[in-house]
């Protein structure tokens, strides 16, 4: 059976069983990877691969099932049709009408045109550029290029037809550099246009594993912080689940009922975007229309992230958030999510903080960040700052908090705005100054 | 199940491209999962999944490709596009099978469950986290249970099926004073049937999750610094999974790139450390019948009296470092190419009590309970959060730090025999380590070892 023809067959069953209407969530897609070392081939990887996500609406209630085998539509339409049998939650979830959905561009991905042969060969050349880069590499932990398709459609029995395509490609380089027999590990990345010329990568990733030499921790204490821009991703895309409405609906975000109040200082402006050109989507999980909006402004929580089901509960409109994978439930996630950049450059936030610390990693962040609580406590890495000028390096210190206290502490913004997805979309920050940080180090 | 004709076929288009070694993995699974949220079930699905990967090895070269569809005809082009990647010549040739059944029978399968069952569980489970304190604000619990087949044959004659029931119940528990919130959890599994919920007390399992959330509230911050920390025995053991653990897999060792590089025999813990890694262990989370790559689970001494006895080793890492193979190849699914990993890992008992090591600690941290972390095996440095803590010697009545964190290098000090080991670890002498429990990273790039661990 094609999709196609599964979907009409499933449809079909779940009309005649009784069902109020059936949706399905489909996706397909292809992967490639090759990764060398010493001037050969390591590993190399090509995929395609299918799900369908199946939900149904019986006497108000979803349920769902999902297969990656295409053969029994009707027993997949009842195993859904069971799960909705049994749920109690009496919130309302809809499922979308027909909808018309805006053209969007996306972005140029080079790497994907490039031939197998041809991506072996940059790959080559970015471990030799990257032995080359500095006499301490002595060899590529991780080196190579992956490419991926995917298409994505969702079907309902009310008409919805939201159809997309993407593609992305990107370049990897991670590096081990020896001094004194001391071994460090540093890397870098890109994706989209900037992933075919690898330069800047090599470089990168070979400059944060030679910074690390000579690192050590700091007296602990409370240390005026830069967050560099990576530092910021992270630490925004852990407790980018408070802005969920579903969370917040269920008591489980500090930032339930809080639209309005001031959550930050006037530096704090947070934008969700899924029609960015940096990685624009036409619509979400549920096929509502991409909205662009401002999640806080300069400090003032202006909405949090909805769904169709959250945004009801609420009686407010969708503001396009639902996401899900075929076989998860619809749930709710941010797009590009960014925290707005200012105009000075990192050197300036530097000079201006005078003596701190500079943090460019941290560590366990599935560990150390609860976002229901808001509070965390990571590893972290970085630098000494004396007079805005960077010193020595930093390891083996932790820096703690809560979420809230820190968007409240935040002093200045730089302009050098940068996203986790391989720069290509996802969660975005700037460089960051926070006014104090408690850190735990060596005594 | 395909046929041996078939698996032939697939092999030798494998191996059309000179490769010296050719494996088929294939699997069927179904899973089915119900939560609830504050008492009403919120969502309940049902997941069926099946797919192909084909693995070339030429020396330690390593292709991979895989497909969700699994006719012949899709095989064989899997087979051909895994091939495409070397530029040999490869002779078609008989291959003799050896057919070896392995695993558990699940009493009660996933498939005979209504979901029914799976409610009466999360009620009761819901009911009694509720019951601990007026403070708790939100309990939401989740029961999954699934069963897996997989079959693995190579062109080395291999051919080998497991059964893979699985089951587990996690549970979340929220409490607030109105003005902080803090979280208290539990998630035990077992490699089991349905059964397993004969062995779970659900309602004593929630109260621990709902008494650690009210105990997180009232506790006063942790004070910063390197003192001595006690670290409770049961889920305590994950600070070994991840800061040692890992580093003694093949993935990380036979690049160089681990800091346990070049050190069997030598010793790498205090004398009093003995790790194991067993992946029998009957209905074991991490227990397998046998690995990804169809080498029997077995039982190891992974360091003894702190001397390093062995490494976790698959087969391309046996072909890099010239070491057996040990049982210990996973895959997370079809669509990865097996790496090494830990099974069931746990440190033995020995013989000093907790409660004097305690008492003897001065001030320091007793870990009684922790939550996930990470480690660079490069460096050994590593990061843990302690989820439940005590400050010195007043634990259980005086608290320490809500999110209290972890950090440092290496396991012990070789040069030192301090007294570290409970006499009496989780009842059993053993710290169920649970190995399919490693933290999910956040899909960025940033993270290196996604992609060496064959993630993606």
């Amino acid at each position: 059976m094609t999709m196609q023809e599964f979907r009409l067959a499933a449809f079909k069953a779940a009309m005649a069983l009784g069902c109020e209407s059936a949706e399905t969530f489909e996706v397909s897609g292809g992967d490639f990877e090759v990764t060398v070392l010493d001037g050969e081939i390591d590993t190399y990887a090509s995929s395609r691969s299918f799900g369908v996500g199946l939900r149904v609406i019986v006497a108000g209630k979803n349920g769902y099932a999902y297969t990656e085998r295409l053969d029994a539509p009707e027993d997949l339409v009842r195993h859904a049709m069971d799960n909705a049998a049994v749920i109690e939650d009496p919130d309302v979830i809809p499922m979308q009408g027909p909808q018309t959905y805006a053209a969007v561009q996306a972005p140029a991905q080079p790497l994907c045109d490039l031939s197998e042969r041809e991506k072996i060969e940059l790959a080559l050349s970015m471990e030799a550029a990257a032995k080359a880069a500095d006499p301490r590499v002595a060899r590529t932990e991780y080196c190579g290029v992956t490419t991926s398709w995917a298409h994505t459609g969702i079907y309902n029995t009310y008409g919805l037809c939201a159809e997309e395509s993407t593609k992305n490609g990107s370049t990897l380089c991670y590096v081990i550099a020896e001094q004194d027999g001391q071994p460090q590990s540093g890397g870098s990345y890109r994706g989209g246009v900037a992933a075919a010329d690898p330069t800047a990568l090599v470089r990168e990733a070979t400059e944060d594993a030679v910074s690390k030499f000579g690192a050590a921790p700091v007296p602990p204490g409370d240390y005026p912080v830069i967050l560099r821009y990576d530092a910021a991703e992270s630490l925004l895309g852990g407790f980018s689940g408070m802005f969920s409405a579903d969370a917040a609906q269920k008591g489980l975000s500090l930032l339930a009922d809080k639209e309005g109040t001031r959550i930050g200082s006037e530096a704090v402006t947070i934008i969700d975007d899924p029609l960015h050109p940096i990685d624009p989507t036409a619509f979400d999980a549920e096929g509502t229309p991409s909205v662009t909006k401002t999640v806080v402004e300069r400090g003032v929580l202006k909405t949090l992230l909805h769904n169709l089901k959250t945004a009801k509960k609420a009686g407010v409109a969708s503001t396009a958030n639902a996401s899900r994978s075929p076989a998860s439930p619809v749930g709710i996630s941010p797009t590009n999510f960014y925290l707005q950049p200012g105009t000075k450059t990192l050197d300036t936030l530097l000079t201006e903080m005078g003596d701190g610390l500079l943090i460019t990693e941290l560590k366990g962040l599935h560990a150390g960040l609860n976002p229901v609580s808001g509070s965390f406590s990571l590893l972290a890495n970085g630098f000494e700052v004396k007079n805005g000028r960077i010193g020595r390096p930093v390891d083996q210190i932790a820096i703690a908090g809560t979420f809230l206290s820190l968007l409240s502490d935040v002093q200045d913004v730089a302009c050098d705005l940068s996203y986790d997805h391989y720069g290509c979309g996802g969660i975005g920050a700037p460089s960051v100054r926070i006014g104090a940080l408690k850190v735990a180090g060596a005594e | 199940m395909i046929s041996q004709s078939v698996a032939e076929r697939v092999l030798n288009a494998a191996g059309e491209t000179g490769g010296d070694f050719a494996e088929l993995y294939m699997e069927n699974g179904c899973s089915s999962r119900v939560s609830m949220r504050g008492g009403v079930v919120e969502n309940a699905a049902y997941s069926e999944s099946c797919g192909a990967g084909v693995r070339v090895l030429k020396g330690t070269r390593q292709v991979y490709a895989y497909t969700a569809e699994t006719s012949e005809e899709a095989l064989i082009a899997t087979a051909r596009a895994a091939a495409a990647a070397l530029d040999g010549v490869g002779e078609g040739r008989e291959i003799a099978f050896a057919a070896t059944a392995y695993g558990a029978t699940a009493q009660i399968p996933t498939g005979s469950v209504k979901n029914d069952r799976r409610i009466a569980l999360l009620r009761d489970g819901t009911n009694a986290a509720k019951a601990v304190s007026s403070e708790i604000v939100q309990v939401s619990a989740q029961i999954q249970d699934s069963h897996k087949d997989v079959f693995i044959c190579n062109s080395n004659g291999v051919w080998a099926t497991d059964k893979r029931p699985s089951a587990r119940y996690y549970i979340s528990v929220a409490a607030s004073d109105g003005t902080e919130m803090q979280t208290g959890g539990e998630g035990p599994g077992r490699g089991m049937g349905f059964e397993t919920f004969d062995q779970f007390d659900v309602a004593a399992i929630s109260e621990a999750a709902a008494r650690r959330a009210v105990t997180m509230l009232h506790a006063p911050e942790c004070p910063a610094g390197a003192v001595p920390v006690v670290i409770d025995g049961g889920f305590g053991g994950v600070i070994f999974h991840e800061a040692c653990g890992h580093s003694l897999e093949a993935t990380a060792v036979s690049k160089g790139n681990s800091e346990f590089c070049g050190m069997l025999g030598k010793p790498i813990a205090a004398p009093c450390v003995t790790a194991i890694d067993d992946g029998t262990i009957p209905g074991a989370w991490g227990s397998i019948g046998c690995d990804d790559e169809g080498t029997p689970s077995a039982r190891r001494v992974l360091i003894e009296n702190g001397i390093l006895c062995s490494y976790m080793m698959d087969l391309l890492g046996s072909r890099r470092m010239g070491l057996p193979v040990t049982g210990n190849s996973r895959r997370q699914d079809y669509s990865f190419a097996p790496t090494s990993r830990m099974t069931n890992t746990y440190i033995a008992a020995g013989s000093d009590d907790e409660e004097a090591m305690i008492r003897t600690m001065g001030d320091g941290l007793f870990a009684k309970a922790m939550g996930g972390g990470s480690v660079n095996p490069l460096t050994g440095e590593f990061n843990f959060s302690v989820s439940e803590g005590y400050w010195g010697e007043k634990r259980r009545d005086s608290h320490t730090g809500p999110r209290c964190h972890a950090g440092g290098q290496r396991l012990g000090d070789p040069d030192e025999d301090r007294p570290c080991r409970p006499r009496d670890v989780d009842g059993a002498g053993r710290l169920r380590i649970d190995v399919r429990q490693r933290p999910h990273q956040r899909r960025t790039a940033a993270h290196p070892r996604q992609s060496a661990d064959g993630r993606r």
